[in-house]
């Protein structure tokens, strides 16, 4: 399992995180792999790092640029509920090590670079809010992890193209009644169990 | 005091009906709502109308709870709480009376809720008897008949237990209400007293005493089973007995007259004073009446009234009434032998009444 949290690291050290337009919609063409989720090459690789999630983690902005980062990758779903909410830890262990930042050459050196995105910014998703609101109380925070972790994975199927922000908007509306009708479940544009299920972000 | 509507929010875009499922257990099905997390502060479901996370109640006691998740109002109304007898089902909150002491006091606007509170009453546990109440529930009477049939045609286990004023039966019913469906209908029928003229001032309407009486003749024909209501009140306390001998002389048909002792809400809040009767003190008139009930075979109860405020010799006509989810005792109940048949005090009882009454047995 610790070899995979490696992977993104080297990526960026191997170039990925670059801003090659050229590159950056081959891995989005290889992530997306035309709305199906199993034919995304990268993305396949990636799913393996469900150490890591995303949406449910508290303290979310203050490590916005990680979040921003995470999000446009590893969107893919979380196959287990158990090590969703356990993943705190995970989370943390994400924080790219020094040993693959690229160190740039000569003297002065500059600060150590943080990842960039994979995707273009306008395709993606936004950081959450950041600190400075209230936090929200037992209901909303509950309700806003979920509708998040919905939201990454509509995202990850190149359904959903708004922010990553907890609230069921038009967007999201239309993206899961999209998803929905191309699953052939019941279309409801609502958060249904069967919803959840085929987007592996329900518990159990 | 158990909540009955609790703070909720929803993706859901119009309010709708499931049945909460926090254990894993198989044999759930498309009404049922999963639970998806919870912590202390509540818990989150996903269900067919939409994704809700509720707080205020641990996810273990919502378990088969039948409930209304509203989206717009943010609020969850737990309909048919698993395991509770006490299940009542408000369906208006219109009424045409207007009770010197309502407990409930009524609005002007309907909210038609009717299909919505039928699914309820499908997804109910095994052989509930479900309550149904407002407001004035036969101000809709269609509907609620309706509602009624559909229910018992589709759950032959279920029973109702209506509470109305009966002033809107009219003698085309008749046919209706003698579908053997009815037999698993019971009305509570409020009656305050044979006097017209305080019978009509009690419930605020001229004319409701002879319309009452007019739907008594509808009911009788139509065989439907009835529960006589009377709350004591200062005002009728004395006329007691006198209703006693009508009721046993004219409403034989019913099958039980409860002597109701008033409740501290609504509207008997602010004039509790005024309409409220220390039976502490002089028991007699509801003696009387109970006597002339035994006397001729009708069946009679009390209700509200802890035991140990009614003499031994009627003890067993006060029955354990009060809802679970608005009953409380006095601390000093704790010791008493009879608590566990004893119907204890509304939660809105003043402590300092109860207190001064209890008298553990």
């Amino acid at each position: 399992m610790k070899a995979k949290h490696f992977i993104i690291p080297s990526l960026v050290a191997a170039g990925f995180g670059s801003h090659d337009p050229a590159q950056a919609s081959f891995i989005r063409a290889a992530i997306t792999g035309g709305g199906d989720l199993e034919s995304g090459g990268l993305l396949r690789l990636f799913k393996f790092d469900h150490a890591v999630t995303l949406a449910n983690h508290s303290s979310h902005s203050s490590h916005s640029s990680h979040a921003s980062h995470s999000s446009g990758y590893s969107g893919g779903g979380h196959y287990s509920h158990t090590s969703h909410r356990s993943s705190t830890g995970g989370y943390d262990s994400y924080a790219p090590d020094p040993v693959y930042v690229p160190a740039p050459t000569p003297p002065p050196a500059p600060p150590p670079r943080q990842p960039q995105p994979l995707i273009p910014q306008t395709d993606r998703a936004s950081p959450p809010p950041g600190d400075g609101l209230p936090s929200l109380s037992g209901r909303s925070a509950r309700f806003a992890a979920i509708v998040r972790r919905v939201q990454i994975a509509l995202l990850a199927r190149d359904l959903y193209h708004g922010k990553i922000d907890g609230i069921v908007g038009p967007a999201l509306r239309g993206a899961l009644r999209a998803f929905q009708k191309s699953k052939n479940l019941s279309v409801t544009r609502t958060i249904t169990p069967e919803t959840l299920d085929a987007l592996m972000v329900s518990s159990d | 005091m158990i909540p009955l509507s609790l703070p909720v929010v929803s993706d859901a875009e119009v309010p709708f009906v499931t049945r909460l499922r926090t254990a894993t257990t198989s044999g759930g099905d498309a009404h049922d709502a999963v639970l998806i997390d919870d912590d202390a502060t509540g818990a989150s479901f996903a269900a067919t109308g939409g994704l809700f996370a509720v707080d205020g109640v641990p996810a273990s006691e919502l378990d088969g709870d039948v409930v209304l998740v509203q989206p717009r109002s943010g609020r969850l109304e737990r309909l048919l709480r698993a395991g509770s007898p006490h299940n009542t089902l408000l369906v208006t909150e219109r009424c045409d009376q207007l009770c010197v002491m309502c407990s409930q006091p009524p609005k002007k606007t309907h909210d038609d809720r009717f299909d919505l509170l039928e699914q309820a009453c499908l997804l109910a546990e095994p052989d509930s008897l479900i309550g149904i109440s407002g407001g004035e529930p036969t101000l809709y009477k269609d509907r609620l008949l309706t509602m009624i049939e559909r229910v018992l045609t589709e759950r032959a286990d279920i029973e109702f237990h209506v509470l109305t004023n009966a002033q809107h039966f009219e003698e085309t019913d008749i046919v209706r209400l003698r579908n053997p469906l009815y037999r698993r209908v019971s009305w509570g029928i409020p009656l305050y007293s044979v006097c017209t003229q305080l019978h009509d001032h009690i419930v605020g309407k001229e004319g409701a005493l002879d319309r009452l009486l007019a739907s008594f003749a509808v009911l009788i024909a139509a065989g439907a089973r009835i529960e006589l209501r009377t709350v004591l009140l200062t005002s009728n306390v004395d006329e007691l007995p006198t209703l006693a001998r009508y009721i046993s002389a004219k409403l034989r048909f019913i099958e039980v007259w409860s002597l109701m002792q008033l409740e501290n809400t609504g509207f008997a809040k602010r004039r509790w004073r005024d309409l409220k009767y220390d039976h502490h003190n002089r028991f007699k008139p509801i003696a009387d009446a109970l006597d002339i009930m035994s006397l001729h075979g009708v069946a009679a109860q009390l209700f509200n009234f802890p035991r140990c405020s009614v003499p031994e010799p009627y003890r067993r006509f006060a029955i354990a009434s009060i809802s679970d989810w608005k009953r409380k005792y006095a601390p000093a109940c704790a010791e008493c032998r009879e608590r566990s048949q004893c119907t204890g005090f509304f939660e809105w009882h003043p402590a300092d009444e109860a207190e001064a009454e209890v008298m553990p047995l």
